[in-house]
């Protein structure tokens, strides 16, 4: 469907050699002046952006890098009161921070429940929402209907949504419960027993993905071409064949970037978690990056350093995951 | 030309992002007059059921100076603390004054986030506080709070359905148990509500088989001795035995409301939830219904720890002056009075406890005698976090996934590595 | 040209108008069908039953609110309520303001990366494109401090412009991303058209691009909408005034450890979502075509 794209960017540029991994800058000046002549449009055109992230993603990452090595909290970082100036006594520890973080269990255990929450998350509602595409994505009674109410959970804000489910999952008088009793089913402690909460956090997120996934998968599957269809079927494939051989290599794509970006988002997906259970019961449905808020702004004193180390850590993990995902789908011929 | 618009619009962009960076806002404080004026800023934590009355209550400082403009904020109780340390930490949108759990004050102190009253018009006949509430209100020798009202946990119970299964208040754990068990016989309903969601509850418990948080004189951490684990054994035997029903989150109202309602018989809790409690359909036309009991004692004793709220003014304050009236005004006799009168509460200044229409309250005679006897807790800036290793465990005790000594064990190593120099 | 596919045909395609292209599979047998539509009734009543158990919840009056009745004493003082007794007003004006100006800044800024990044090849590009990708993976963890202290710094805590700048973390990688997808789908002839009628390369973006990236840009602008007017963690660290909080972070006032006004959250939640998923409805076949389009490309 897409315009190869690598044939003309170089034309449109106007560049003739920027062809490939060109050295980044030039070495000597004229090679300098060259690249500067032939990129200054697009180099003008992502200042903006640059500029941005440099200043308020950039400046913060690399203090929190430095407070991952220090002993900050809240009683030792500079602060004003009023008129009171009280000046910062923190001092540098080295990386006692992450051999202290990666020593700990609890980082592990948070580590493991972190993982099965993203892989158990991004497999459900990713195949729920390729076998609803694939229901959706024919001729069918009422079919803008269903579309609708499918998507519905996107279209809620997430917040209101998992505050909708605390009063669904409500132990005592929830509905979910007094149904469940109509049926003469014992009360389930949705949010109360660690594996209950686990499996509860895991649905409302679920619930809250599907549409997405989707709406993605709908996009992928009318882009494959109709042809393919037909003439897998007067080659006589029947219709797991034609699922097999066609739809998903063509779902190839799409379903790649949407793993991806669904991966990040669940490994750092915060509200569910924080408004459904605040981590709880005990720390059972605690991931990482709710576990590392609670170090900066629940907890007393106020764990600074220790949140920062844990944040740098997270995000070494999530860049890790991005290169080998990226590595693993480029020896499959994929390019980017 | 062309070219112009990309870089207007950039221009654009970056005037917006730095026409962003200003504004603030100022407020008056005294008038050359003596005069008070401007407006104080009251961060209440006060429940549902007791807000309107203190909101009442802080506007009637209106009256009194007729230029300050009282700025009532209700903050859940849950919040109130992150809340405050956000806003004081980042100098920023900080109340005048607030609404101070006793645990909190030597933290925020030694953080330097509350202005110290010695001298100021906020500490009135300071010597009529009851001692153990004045206690709470001490850090490193200077006095950051006024201490606003005094409690502690009591069990509440429900008299009808007590008597309709011919038993008495229970005094131990054991008869909670068997009381319980002739309830759930009768009425097929659960005996206790029992708090598994927050720590606080944990401690009437350790209290009762004799044991303690932290021994602050010999800088010990006892949390993890026997009693502590034997702590943790009670409570997961109450719930165990279905004496007990409890639930890791929402504890607060899920307790009041089947407390209220009837479907548990008895509950522990504070002089905070008579208000509310007498809302419930078991109480409402029936008040004497409403029974309440010291805390049932454990293996060693009957104890419960004392606790209450405190009024102390932030450092940053641009408003120090009218706001250390207003907590003269808060904390006086004639609001303690009206507190007691109208939710039950319990006065810290002893003087409150002679007057008449104190003394008549039923609550405040069962629970005087109770605060007496409460246990103090430790007044150190880590008292609040000494919360949070409890309430972890005790959510993993309650659901089987740590046995009790583990549990108690985890909460001393975690007291440790708070406290650096205690072993 | 041929081989692009309009976004607009493509969303309307399966629309029974045009049955041509709709591929001929085999015809379903009654049972199949019957499975079909259960399947997708089953799937949609999960999707609808919870938001709309929190519209019934809304007109039922606090102290019913865990009724399991569909209709429990109706009323409208929840609504009458939060509306008038609330600062839930506020609290809508601040989110109102704060996720719109950070859509308009993050898409503003962000057309023309995406711009850069989809049409040319040049020194950085790929650094530039990983750095996109990585710091839309950055978890608040590891900002949210020094953020805090900068915002302090700045005295911009508590105030809706420091959010402001706060949500740009988020939109601006987010929206260079999803805007270079969309700019793939538009034909690089139409920029040769450009060059040759003399258009340098900010004249063609600004003249031929632009216009015809208008459903990509309200479909950017959209999305970084709901994904900022949905944030929690910034929201409830960095506003402390009840006045300044935003919805995600006022509506937990009045559902907490402590309070349980189901009444005023569920008819304030109503108010915040009713719109929301109007409005929703009606760009969503926009965001198919603009989501996939980024998602095809990347």
């Amino acid at each position: 469907m897409a315009v190869d794209s690598s044939q003309s960017l170089a034309k449109a540029a106007g560049a003739q050699g920027a062809r490939g991994r060109g050295p980044r800058t030039g070495k000597t000046p004229g090679r300098l002046r060259r690249s500067l002549s032939t990129h200054w449009y697009a180099w003008a055109m992502v200042a903006p952006v640059v500029a941005v992230i440099g200043v308020i993603i950039g400046y913060p990452l690399v203090r929190g890098l430095y407070l991952s090595t220090t002993d900050a909290n809240e009683a030792n970082v500079e602060r004003t009161i009023g008129v009171n100036h009280i000046p910062a006594t923190y001092k540098s520890v080295g990386l006692d921070n992450y051999t202290a973080v990666l020593s700990d269990g609890i980082f592990w255990d948070r580590l493991t429940w972190t993982i099965i929450w993203t892989v158990s998350c991004v497999a459900i509602s990713f195949t729920l929402g390729l076998v609803l595409a694939n229901m959706l994505n024919r001729k069918l009674a009422g079919r803008s209907l269903y579309r609708m109410a499918l998507i519905l959970p996107w279209a809620v804000p997430a917040f209101v949504s998992v505050f909708t489910w605390r009063l669904l999952f409500n132990e005592k008088n929830g509905i979910l419960n007094k149904i469940l009793a109509g049926g003469g089913i014992d009360a389930i402690p949705w949010l109360n027993d660690p594996t209950w909460a686990k499996l509860s956090v895991i649905t409302v997120n679920v619930w809250l993905g599907v549409p997405f996934m989707l709406v993605a998968m709908l996009g992928g599957l009318q882009s494959i071409p109709g042809e393919l269809y037909e003439a897998a079927e007067m080659d006589g494939a029947n219709a797991w064949q034609r699922f097999r051989h066609i739809t998903l290599p063509g779902l190839r794509t799409v379903s790649s970037t949407v793993i991806l970006i669904s991966g990040i988002w669940t490994f750092n997906m915060f509200p569910v978690i924080f408004l459904l259970t605040r981590g709880g019961p005990g720390d059972a449905t605690e991931i990482l990056v709710t576990y590392a808020y609670r170090l900066s702004f629940v907890v007393s004193p106020r764990d600074f350093a220790g949140s920062a180390a844990w944040g740098v850590i997270i995000l070494l993990l999530l860049s890790l995951f991005a290169v080998v995902y990226r590595r693993a789908l480029r020896k499959q011929g994929e390019v980017w | 030309m062309r070219r112009g618009i990309a870089a207007t619009a950039l221009v654009a962009a970056l005037a917006l992002t730095a026409a962003a960076c200003g504004g603030d806002d100022s407020d008056s404080g005294k008038k050359s007059s003596g005069k008070l004026s401007g407006t104080v800023t009251f961060w209440d934590t006060s429940n549902d059921a007791e807000k309107g009355t203190y909101e009442k209550l802080a506007k009637g400082f209106e009256d009194l100076h007729p230029d300050v403009k009282v700025n009532y904020v209700s903050v859940a109780f849950g919040e109130a603390n992150a809340k405050f340390k956000n806003a004081a930490g980042g100098n920023s949108g900080a109340p005048d004054v607030m609404r101070t759990e006793v645990a909190w004050v030597a933290d925020f102190a030694n953080l330097g986030y509350l202005a110290p009253l010695e001298g100021t018009p906020a500490l009135d006949k300071a010597d009529d506080y009851l001692p153990q509430a004045a206690a709470s209100t001490k850090f490193k020798g200077k006095t950051y709070a006024a201490p606003q009202t005094i409690d502690t946990l009591a069990l509440f119970y429900n008299k009808k359905m007590l008597k309709d299964a011919g038993v008495e208040a229970p005094k131990t754990i054991d008869e909670v148990k068997s009381a319980a068990k002739k309830i759930k016989s009768k009425s097929g309903k659960t005996g206790l509500y029992l708090r598994g969601d927050d720590p606080y509850y944990y401690l009437p418990y350790l209290y009762g088989e004799g044991g303690d948080l932290l021994d602050t004189k010999n800088k010990k951490v006892t949390v993890d001795d026997p009693q502590g684990a034997a702590a943790f054994k009670v409570m997961k035997d109450l719930v165990d035995s279905k004496a007990a029903t409890t639930d890791a989150s929402d504890g607060y109202n899920n307790q009041l409301n089947a407390f209220k309602d009837g479907d548990v018989a008895m509950a522990l809790d504070g002089p905070w939830s008579i208000e509310g409690a007498l809302q419930g359909k078991e109480f409402k036309g029936d008040k004497d219904n409403l029974g309440i009991a010291p805390v049932p004692g454990g293996s060693d004793r009957q104890a419960s720890p004392q606790g209450g709220w405190n009024l102390a003014a932030y450092a940053g304050s641009k408003n120090l002056d009218a706001s250390y009236e207003f907590i003269k005004y808060m904390s006086s006799a004639k609001v303690q009075q009206q507190t007691t009168e109208k939710l039950s509460l319990l006065p810290t200044r002893t003087s409150v406890y002679d007057v008449q229409s104190v003394k008549d309250n039923q609550m405040v005679q069962f629970f005087k005698p109770a605060v007496d006897k409460s246990v103090e807790r430790p007044w150190i800036p880590q008292a609040n976090a000494l919360f949070e290793p409890i309430r972890l465990q005790m959510e993993k005790v309650l659901s089987g996934k740590t046995s009790p000594e583990d549990g108690a064990k985890s909460v001393g190593d975690a007291y440790r590595k708070l406290l650096k120099d205690y072993k | 040209m041929t081989t692009v596919t309009n976004p607009e045909t493509q969303a309307k395609a399966p629309s029974s108008s045009r049955p041509k292209k709709v591929r001929e599979r085999g015809e379903r047998g009654p049972l199949a069908s019957v499975a079909l539509h259960v399947g997708l009734l089953v799937a949609s009543a999960t999707a609808v039953l919870p938001p709309l158990w929190l519209l019934i919840t809304s007109f039922k009056p606090t102290s019913e609110a865990f009724s399991t009745d569909l209709v429990k004493d109706f009323t409208f003082r929840n609504y009458d309520h939060v509306v008038n007794d609330t600062e839930f007003l506020s609290w809508l004006g601040n989110s109102l303001f704060v996720v719109g100006l950070t859509t308009v800044i993050g898409v503003f800024i962000s057309a023309t990366t995406g711009y850069a990044v989809s049409r040319f090849k040049f020194p950085g590009m790929r650094p530039l494109m990983w750095l996109l990708l990585i710091t839309q993976m950055f978890p608040v963890a590891v900002l949210i401090v020094p953020l805090y202290n900068l915002l302090a710094s700045l005295g911009l805590l508590n105030q809706p412009v420091g959010l402001v700048v706060t949500y740009l973390t988020i939109a601006v990688p987010f929206c260079a991303w999803m805007m270079k997808g969309y700019f793939d789908t538009i034909p690089v002839e139409i920029d040769e058209a450009g060059r040759v009628d003399g258009l340098n390369p900010f004249g063609t973006f600004w003249r031929l691009i632009v216009p015809l990236a208008k459903p990509g840009l309200a479909v950017t602008g959209f999305y970084s909408f709901i994904t900022g007017w949905a944030e929690v963690a910034y929201a409830s660290a960095f506003m402390t005034g009840e006045e300044n909080l935003t919805l995600a972070g006022g509506l937990q006032t009045f559902v907490n450890q402590y309070t349980s006004d189901w009444g005023s959250l569920t008819a304030s939640a109503v108010i915040v979502a009713v719109p929301a998923a109007v409005i929703f409805g009606f760009v969503q076949r926009h965001l198919v075509s603009g989501l996939t389009a980024g998602a095809t490309k990347s």
